[in-house]
């Protein structure tokens, strides 16, 4: 069979009435936990798991995928109209989405995360049916002294993110790796800047930190202004995009569909590198620099559309390998292994309805995704009308009950407390915390594979310069780095020209 | 530079850029003056710690020597009574969470944190109160299955 | 009827904390099972599939609760501080429990702890590449022998089984590996399939899911071959003295009145023996091995020594 009749295979397995029903319901409970902030789809997932012993393979797993992609859908949307960050890779979108939301084009802004997350997550799919099994072989590729090299450009990159002082985003990624740092450290066993608190032993939870310093902050300095009543929100221009959002969106979603499937092949940190990497990108390649940050549409298209394709292709790695690459992907993997099915190579060839029904399903539990919620935009786009004393004693509560399911640990809604604290001060600081959150997601993982790297080269470090990737990666944060440099001379020669001929 | 008259000196939010990087830094020396350093190809638990925390005091110091010399610049409206609140109120809503369960404690957090804002009223605080705290024991305890009592007892 | 219902309570509590209610156990309160790991792992997903069974033959409910983290010292100090009554259990894993009380200063006295009964039994092993060279753990130290510090092996951290299996093996064969810690087995895997190390340490169960085209186990690190890998040969059989399997069962603090902890053990006995539950579990493959909670804990001072033994002689070597 060729791919194309495996993809009819698929689709007419996806499109039996009941598996369209799973979808459905995956679709729906995703956005949902999405739209919540703090509750991710992991748990749900996990306490699902038992229920879908009782469907049959293929509709359990669909419904579990639902839940994932449709939370990604879920969680920009809390992003952008109040400037809440459910996972790593909503981060970036908020620093444009919420600036538009300010400026009363919320719509727009929903709109755009959602048709771009919708193309995104089409071309993953199908990247996935085409490409799979070759791009799964591009992911082991990526060894200890590879990952080096990429999260070396992501700190770069990252620095790019802020719109204030180089020097103070250095700082903030450096703060960001220590408190990355704070836990047990895996290569010794050591405990490492935990306080003696058991509760810091196995580090820092990422939804803590982002509810901390944007959530609770956020909360915080808006009351400061004058209470709920300075919280105006800039009165509703225009519900959907203009002709001009599309004009300028949608080069930024074709770079951020790229960059999101190939990075989302990659475990640990894909995705998130995917949206920070791709928002960076944008920001470099614009015309208008300075925009970002104060509501750039591309600055919400290009990390959504990433951060979407990402979640579609880190399914490769699980349905071509058999092996999950994050948390999510091994709930999924336990999903299947309730059914007794492994997935790999031998479900590809052996049981290809399972494969393909679940790529289909995929593309249309997007479609499904975009139907859901290109209506539900001018309910989210109301919600910014409700009072906002009203409003954030809700956002308060929702936060806290987040925080504290993500471990059971009341530990936890203590520490994100201590982290709005802090947020506070940065504001006062004017230090911007995107940067600390990207330091903090990519600095275990460049430690880890720097120790790795090293002691399987036992200590020779030409490892990263020898192995090609490697060296492309490391050419490449030279260029941005010259890239960033440049510029700034440019300018100041032509400043120094002005002012000779004045 | 500066002739006599012309205002003081000192970018503030700098400053406290430069006290919060060289905090963080000593702070990170401090915690990890006991851990085995080791070597650049052989690295202890406290190598990168160590170093991480050099370059943020050497990077406060530089920031901070920089702003003391910028104009002046002041840190924008502080207010405390927010910030203590709703600080207070999640820190009580932690509390109350795991010794009086989920419905007293998101009764307090809702009907705290509204008095971050001066202009509440009761009446309002107390029906939204209820609200939230049916849809959050509704939604979060018996929906999605927050591992969390709903009462005391 | 608000004064009945405080002085009702006030009974109950008087009742439960004098250790009457004792006669009720377990139809009047759920018994809470505190698992020490994230929802979906393998120990979570077990408990959970086990839950309903243990419901059936108890006529009792038990909630799965998790209190993840710092490799189960959390659930466990937990357990320790949880009312002696018989309505809260917990899972109990080692070689964990065990390795944590030699480094480490603990926030729970682990003679508290009693083990209900073990409901699995893993056996360590380790797994090379489909292509690799190595077929056999001999193979792998002939080659140690002469290139030492060359092999590197992937393992999930410090003091974890694939660890302590490398250690045994590197004391038993007189050679020199290299331990590469990784964030999780998937992780391992991943490089070990994209040819960045030479051997993993997998367990049985997790080998017996994994894809058997791409990777192969080349010796298996328990005293008999497991029944998930009955051709694979064990460390004894090929001339090495390392012995290591991951055991997951139930535990509950010793003060709860032996009674109910043997009515505890029963249940689990024969909720093992319901076919239902055999095949459910055959199909996550995960390996059955029932043990009373006696016996478990007999064989657990021995382990704890042969443990500590290695742990020496790793800070010996560094």
């Amino acid at each position: 069979m060729n791919t194309f009749d495996l993809l009819m295979l698929g689709f007419s397995e996806a499109m039996t009435p009941a598996n369209l029903g799973f979808c459905l319901i995956g679709a729906l409970l995703g956005t949902l936990i999405g739209v919540l902030p703090g509750i991710g789809p992991t748990a749900t997932i996990a306490v699902l798991l038992p229920i879908t012993f009782f469907l049959p393979p293929l509709a359990g797993i669909i419904m579990l995928a639902g839940i994932y992609y449709g939370a990604q859908y879920g969680g920009s949307t809390t992003a952008i109209l109040v400037n809440l960050p459910g996972e790593a890779s909503a981060v970036v979108t908020t620093l444009d989405g919420y600036q538009m939301a300010q400026q009363g084009r919320a719509g727009a802004a929903l709109a755009v995360a959602a048709l771009g997350s919708f193309f995104a997550g089409t071309v993953a799919t199908f990247g996935i049916a085409i490409a799979g099994p070759m791009l799964s072989s591009f992911a082991l590729d990526f060894g200890p002294a590879e990952y080096v090299s990429l999260m070396l450009f992501g700190l770069l990159a990252a620095t790019i993110l802020a719109s204030g002082p180089v020097l103070k985003a250095i700082g903030m990624i450096l703060i960001g790796l220590l408190f990355g740092m704070v836990g047990t450290d895996q290569a010794t066993g050591a405990e490492r800047l935990t306080f003696g608190s058991i509760d810091l032993f196995d580090g820092i939870e990422f939804t803590v930190i982002a509810i901390g310093l944007f959530g609770f902050t956020e909360i915080i300095t808006n009351l400061e202004r004058s209470g709920s009543e300075g919280v105006k929100v800039a009165p509703l221009t225009r519900l959907w995009p203009t002709r001009e959002d599309f004009r300028r969106a949608w080069p930024a979603v074709l770079r951020g569909t790229g960059i999101g499937t190939f990075l989302g092949i990659l475990p640990g940190g894909g995705a998130t590198l995917a949206s920070f990497s791709s928002y960076s990108l944008e920001k470099k390649v614009s015309k208008n620099p300075r925009a970002f940050g104060h509501g750039a549409v591309e600055g919400v298209a290009a990390p959504e559309a990433a951060n979407n394709a990402a979640a579609q292709s880190s399914f490769i790695p699980l349905l071509t390998l058999g092996i999950p690459s994050n948390n999510m992907m091994a709930m999924m993997l336990s999903a299947f292994m309730i059914h007794g099915i492994t997935p790999g190579p031998t479900v590809l060839t052996n049981q290809p309805e399972i494969f393909w029904g679940l790529v289909a399903s995929m593309w249309i539990g997007n479609l499904l995704l975009v139907v859901i919620n290109l209506p539900l935009i001018g309910l989210w786009v109301r919600l910014l009308t409700v009072p906002y004393r009203l409003l954030y004693p809700a956002i308060l509560l929702f936060c806290c009950v987040g925080i504290y399911s993500i471990n059971n640990r009341i530990f936890d809604v203590l520490l994100a407390a201590g982290f709005g604290l802090l947020g506070y001060i940065f504001r006062k600081a004017k230090c911007e915390p995107g940067p600390l959150l990207l330091g903090f997601v990519l600095g275990p993982l460049l430690e880890a594979n720097l120790r790795r790297a090293l002691l399987i080269s036992q200590g020779d470090a030409s490892v990263f310069i020898e192995r090609p990737i490697s060296l492309t990666m490391l050419i490449a944060t030279v260029v941005l780095l010259a890239l960033m440099i440049l510029p700034s001379f440019r300018k100041k020669r032509e400043e120094a020209f002005q002012e000779e001929e004045a | 530079m500066s002739g006599p008259g012309a205002s003081k000196k000192g970018d503030l939010p700098d400053l406290l850029t430069a006290a919060i990087f060289i905090g963080f830094g000593a702070l990170g020396l401090w915690l990890s003056r006991n851990l085995d350093g080791g070597t650049l190809s052989q690295m202890g638990a406290g190598y990168l710690p160590r170093a991480v925390s050099i370059i943020l005091i050497v990077l406060g110091a530089a920031i901070g020597l920089k702003a003391t010399r910028s104009a002046s610049q002041p840190i924008e409206g502080l207010k405390l009574r927010p910030l203590l609140i709703i600080t207070l109120s999640v820190i009580g809503f932690a509390y109350l969470a795991e010794h009086a369960g989920f419905v007293l404690a998101s009764f307090w957090l809702v009907v705290a944190g509204t008095l971050a804002d001066p202009g509440s009223r009761l009446r309002t605080t107390l029906l939204l109160a209820a609200g939230l705290t049916a849809f959050g024991a509704l939604v979060f305890v018996k929906g999605l299955g927050v591992q969390i009592d709903l009462w005391p007892f | 009827m608000k004064h009945l219902k405080t002085l009702s309570l006030a009974a109950a509590l008087t009742a439960s904390a004098a250790g009457m209610a004792h006669a009720d156990w377990p139809t009047d309160r759920p018994i809470e099972l505190i698992v020490a790991f994230a929802p979906g792992g393998g120990t979570d997903v077990m408990l959970r599939t086990l839950a309903p069974y243990l419901e059936a033959e108890l006529d009792a409910q038990f909630p799965v609760l998790n209190r993840p983290g710092a490799a189960g010292e959390i659930t466990y100090t937990a357990l320790a501080q949880a009312r002696p009554d018989g309505y809260t259990v917990s899972s109990l894993n080692t070689p964990g429990f065990l390795t944590m009380q030699i480094e480490r200063k603990l926030r729970f006295e682990p003679s508290e702890i009693c083990p209900i009964a073990r409901i699995v039994e893993d056996p360590g092993l380790f797994v090379v590449p489909a292509n690799s060279e190595f077929k056999s753990l001999t193979d792998l130290v002939a080659y140690a022998k002469e290139h030492p510090g060359a092999v590197s092996i992937g393992t999930t951290g410090v003091g974890t089984d694939e660890h302590l299996a490398m250690l045994q093996l590197e004391r038993s064969a007189g050679v020199d590996l290299t331990a590469v810690p990784f964030t999780g087995s998937n992780d391992a895997k991943t490089a070990l399939l994209g040819g960045h190390i030479s051997a993993i340490g997998l367990n049985a169960g997790e080998y017996a899911t994994a894809d058997h085209n791409s990777m192969r186990a080349i010796g298996q690190f328990s005293e008999e071959r497991s029944i998930l890998a009955k051709d694979l040969p064990t460390a004894k059989e090929q001339g090495y003295d390392v012995i290591i399997s991951s055991e997951r069962g139930l535990a509950a603090r010793c003060e709860v009145p032996e009674e109910i902890r043997a009515r505890l053990a029963d249940a689990v006995d024969k909720a093992l023996a319901n076919p239902e539950f055999q095949a459910q579990a055959a199909k996550q493959s995960v390996p059955l091995s029932f043990q009373s909670g006696a016996d478990w804990q007999a064989a657990m001072p021995a382990r704890l020594e042969r443990y500590r033994s290695i742990f020496a002689l790793m800070k010996e070597g560094q």
